[in-house]
């Protein structure tokens, strides 16, 4: 996450997109991991490392499974999903270590999930020179994106996927 | 894969997920500790066997696991559990005509306690050869 920045150009499913910016998430506030652990029927925390991301690609799969999401959704979530933890490998800690945290919760005719880190925040990366397509992409697949983050306590996206979708045009 | 690694930590609300979540989860690092196939599969009979009895035993609504594999051994470490509990789920595991299949599978079981809290911390290896 720490690469994107150009979230507030996204193009998005036509849900809302909120950009809550640079906010102090630790002390005075919910820290990122104290945001993750609201109620959640599954929360991983898992250290922020490339084989961990397929493991939460499997947890999802379980997931959607036992919810009996629709295949496109189910393949939507995914791909949001592991876009945001690969991006929490990639940028958040610089190359040292640190956690992913995944919160997962059925929400009425939703499915919430929350990838939140303790990383240095959102904000460019140096390693990185191209467009920065991992949060558009992101908003584009999920219903409602909400994006927090913090210049040195972690970042947070909260990624809202509907059960059902309108037949979407061609 | 010599380290141990920081332990992964899952947590589910107490209900029908815990059992699909938590066998596939096992059933990863069980993989990723370069298990055989057929610890491979004792390994996902304790995490099903963990999801379907921990519930009565937790001390709030989730079951919560912590795991950490290294080369050839995965360990889970079970709780927050009520006192009392990490006893009573490696008992309620028992299947008649087979007899205790957690205690039979593992291959280090111990009941660490922290004040009212009790964790079960179950150990699976293989030291055979290959």
């Amino acid at each position: 996450m720490a690469g994107d920045t150009s979230s507030s150009h996204a193009p998005f499913r036509g849900g809302r997109i909120t950009d809550s910016g640079h906010r102090d998430l630790g002390s005075g506030a919910r820290s990122s991991r104290a945001v993750a652990a609201l109620d959640s029927d599954i929360r991983l925390t898992l250290p922020a490392r490339p084989e961990n991301v397929a493991l939460v690609r499997d947890v999802l799969g379980a997931l959607a499974e036992a919810e009996g999401l629709p295949a496109r959704v189910t393949d939507d979530m995914r791909l949001a999903v592991t876009e945001a933890c690969t991006n929490v490998v990639r940028h958040a800690y610089g190359g040292g270590e640190g956690t992913i945290d995944v919160s997962m919760r059925p929400t009425g005719d939703a499915l919430e999930v929350i990838v939140a880190d303790e990383g240095r925040g959102l904000g460019s990366s140096a390693d990185t020179g191209g467009p920065g397509l991992g949060m558009p992409l992101i908003a584009a697949l999920t219903d409602s994106l909400e994006v927090e983050r913090g210049r040195s306590t972690g970042s947070r996206l909260t990624m809202s996927f509907l059960r059902t979708r309108a037949m979407e045009p061609a | 894969m010599t380290a141990v690694e920081a332990p992964t930590r899952v947590s589910v609300t107490a209900g029908p997920l815990v059992g699909p979540v938590l066998r596939r989860v096992v059933g990863m690092f069980a993989a990723r500790a370069d298990l055989p196939l057929d610890r491979l599969d004792d390994a996902v009979l304790v995490a099903d066997l963990v999801a379907a009895r921990a519930p009565a035993h937790v001390m709030d609504a989730t079951v919560d696991v912590a795991l950490a594999s290294s080369t050839r051994s995965l360990d889970l470490r079970v709780g927050p559990l009520r006192a009392g509990g990490g006893r009573a789920l490696v008992i309620d595991a028992a299947v008649p005509g087979v007899g205790n299949v957690i205690e039979r599978l593992a291959d280090g079981l111990e009941i660490e306690t922290e004040g009212e809290q009790e964790f079960l911390r179950v150990r699976l290896a293989y030291s055979g050869a290959d």
